[in-house]
């Protein structure tokens, strides 16, 4: 028997047998009577109208109630709170009529001293020997335990809920300060310009990330107009922040001297004071120019400089386009000083001068990617639009862009700026 | 696509490091990472190597001027090597080909 120390009695076991038999006897003597008045369950029976006939000790208990105050004197929905009586009238009593019997419905038990005991209640009809109902047997569980569980299961997806709902404000406000950040590195429209046409797109690679192309368009003095497009090294925050900078000291330094070397000349050193000796160079590529349109002959004459970025095109209304080449011109703010090169051109009516920025003409292409877009097709691009206003160049450049689909992976900006060609003479259309 | 790989080596004019891949807005911040931890005598030459590079778009090129700079703070020689046709390109487009020395291979750069 040593080995069986601390070991359960098997019930088999012959030295045992007088233990367990011992165990048996006293539950036999543990009446049905007793069992039914101390079971861990509250027992009820009541008539068809719901008058309680019978209830057992471990009910009363829950309730604090006395059995003479309970047997013929109350119901059983006397016993509920208002809402469990509604409950019961309307759910637990019809189902019960029609199924003959209803399990682990959730109610509520009044206290008689005010408190209130969560209970899950199961009933059954007791049916006579013709099938006709004499009356209905009712069990009661205490329920505290349980509810308390789903109690703390429903705090807890209320808290997870709540840490949602917070979640997703916190991204609308991020999202809706990106969108304002995003605004002020583009003007919302441009400025009417007399006697030019103007028409700008952006197209945003990615929506959570902040671009590094920019453009403007702002008059400077009565007669001229300045204009700038440029793309900011690298993407995101950072480069939105450089981004900003670029556009508002253009603006400052047009107000100051108007002239484009000038111009780029502020910005290359504003950007070099600001990033040099950083670790992380920021510059830009930007070309900035004025127009002066002369409403006389309805010629745009324009005078730009070009800090790095590729040569912008001319578009003639001929059916003819040129890059107008400003070689030589270095990338704005890695350099103390630095050389822009510098182009000018005149517009006459039906004329285009078309800006961009490397996006489109970087896009790959072809089935594996591999191709790039490149500069010959979008100068022979433009030239298929020549004579149309800024407005359809622009909209046939962006539906280009579309087509590039994933090709496209870098934020692109198009600035059109034209002379109007000139309407249509009504003698020449009445002679066709 | 291909993911940016960097191997330094050691010529006699002084370091050589080797461009590998793709070097743009997703692998730039490598190259950025490293340079700060080359050590340059004044009078030695840095000499990135680009014969293995297969693209470099904006930010790439910020990684170069970053190692341009790092070799000038250290008042040290700045080369690049074996620059692909394309990228040629765009440096003279944004006017780098005027401040960078660009040799056809490492071994001239490098002076060997």
């Amino acid at each position: 028997m040593m080995c069986r120390i601390g070991q359960q009695p098997d019930p088999h076991e012959a030295g045992d047998e007088k233990t367990s038999n011992a165990a048996f006897a006293a539950l036999l003597e543990d009446s049905a009577e007793e069992l039914y008045e101390k079971a861990p369950c509250g027992y009820l029976s009541t008539l068809m109208d719901g008058t309680i006939a019978k209830i057992n000790s471990t009910l009363l208990g829950w309730l604090g109630l006395e059995r003479d105050a309970v047997v013929g004197r109350k119901r059983f929905t006397d016993l509920l709170t208002v809402g469990g009586k509604l409950y019961h009238e309307t759910h637990f009593a019809p189902l019960l009529r029609m199924q003959g019997e209803i399990g682990g419905i959730a109610l509520e038990i009044k206290q008689a001293g005010g408190g209130r005991i969560p209970v899950l209640v199961s009933s059954v009809v007791k049916r006579g020997g013709t099938g006709e109902p004499l009356l209905i047997r009712t069990t009661v569980f205490d329920a505290r335990d349980r509810r308390a569980y789903e109690e703390e299961l429903l705090r807890g997806r209320k808290a997870a809920e709540e840490a949602r709902r917070q979640a997703e404000a916190d991204r609308a406000r991020l999202q809706d300060a990106l969108a304002v950040l995003q605004q002020s590195l583009l003007p919302h429209t441009l400025p009417p310009v007399p006697g030019v046409e103007t028409a700008a797109y952006y197209h945003t690679a990615h929506p959570d990330r902040l671009g590094g192309d920019f453009y403007d368009v702002f008059p400077i003095d009565g007669e001229r107009f300045g204009f700038f497009l440029g793309d900011v090294c690298g993407k995101g925050p950072q480069a939105a922040a450089v981004t900003s900078l670029t556009r508002y000291t253009l603006r400052a330094a047009a107000v100051h001297d108007p002239d484009p070397v000038s111009a780029l000349t502020t910005l290359n050193k504003v950007l070099h004071e600001r990033y040099t000796g950083s670790g992380d160079p920021r510059y830009c590529t930007a070309v900035f120019g004025t127009l002066e349109p002369d409403p006389a002959t309805g010629h745009v004459a324009v005078h730009l400089a070009s800090g790095g970025h590729p040569p912008v095109i001319v578009v003639r209304a001929d059916g003819t386009a040129d890059f107008l080449p400003t070689p030589g011109g270095l990338l704005v703010g890695i350099l103390p000083s630095a050389r822009f090169a510098t182009a000018t051109t005149v517009l006459a009516p039906g004329d285009t001068l078309l800006l961009y920025t490397d996006g489109i003409t970087e896009a790959r292409t072809g089935e594996d990617r591999t191709g790039l877009y490149g500069d010959e097709a979008l100068l022979a691009f433009a030239a298929g639009h020549a004579g149309k206003p800024p407005p359809v160049l622009v909209e046939a450049l962006t539906v280009l862009l579309h087509g590039f689909g994933d090709g496209l992976d870098d934020d692109t900006a198009l600035l059109a700026l034209g002379a109007p060609a000139p309407a249509p003479d009504p003698q020449t259309r009445n002679s066709r | 696509m291909s993911p940016l790989k960097i191997t330094a080596r050691d010529a006699a004019t002084g370091p050589v490091l080797e461009i590998f891949g793709e070097l743009d807005y997703f692998t730039a911040g490598e190259l950025l990472e490293l340079i700060p931890t080359i050590t340059l005598q004044p009078g030695r030459r840095l000499v990135l190597d680009l014969s293995g590079m297969e693209f470099c778009d904006s930010s790439g090129l910020s990684a170069l001027i970053a190692a341009h700079q790092h070799a000038q703070a250290a008042q040290a020689d700045f080369a690049l090597a074996a620059v692909p046709a394309h990228t040629l390109r765009t440096l003279r487009i944004v006017g780098l080909d005027q401040i960078f020395p660009v040799h056809p291979d490492s071994d001239i750069a490098s002076g060997r």
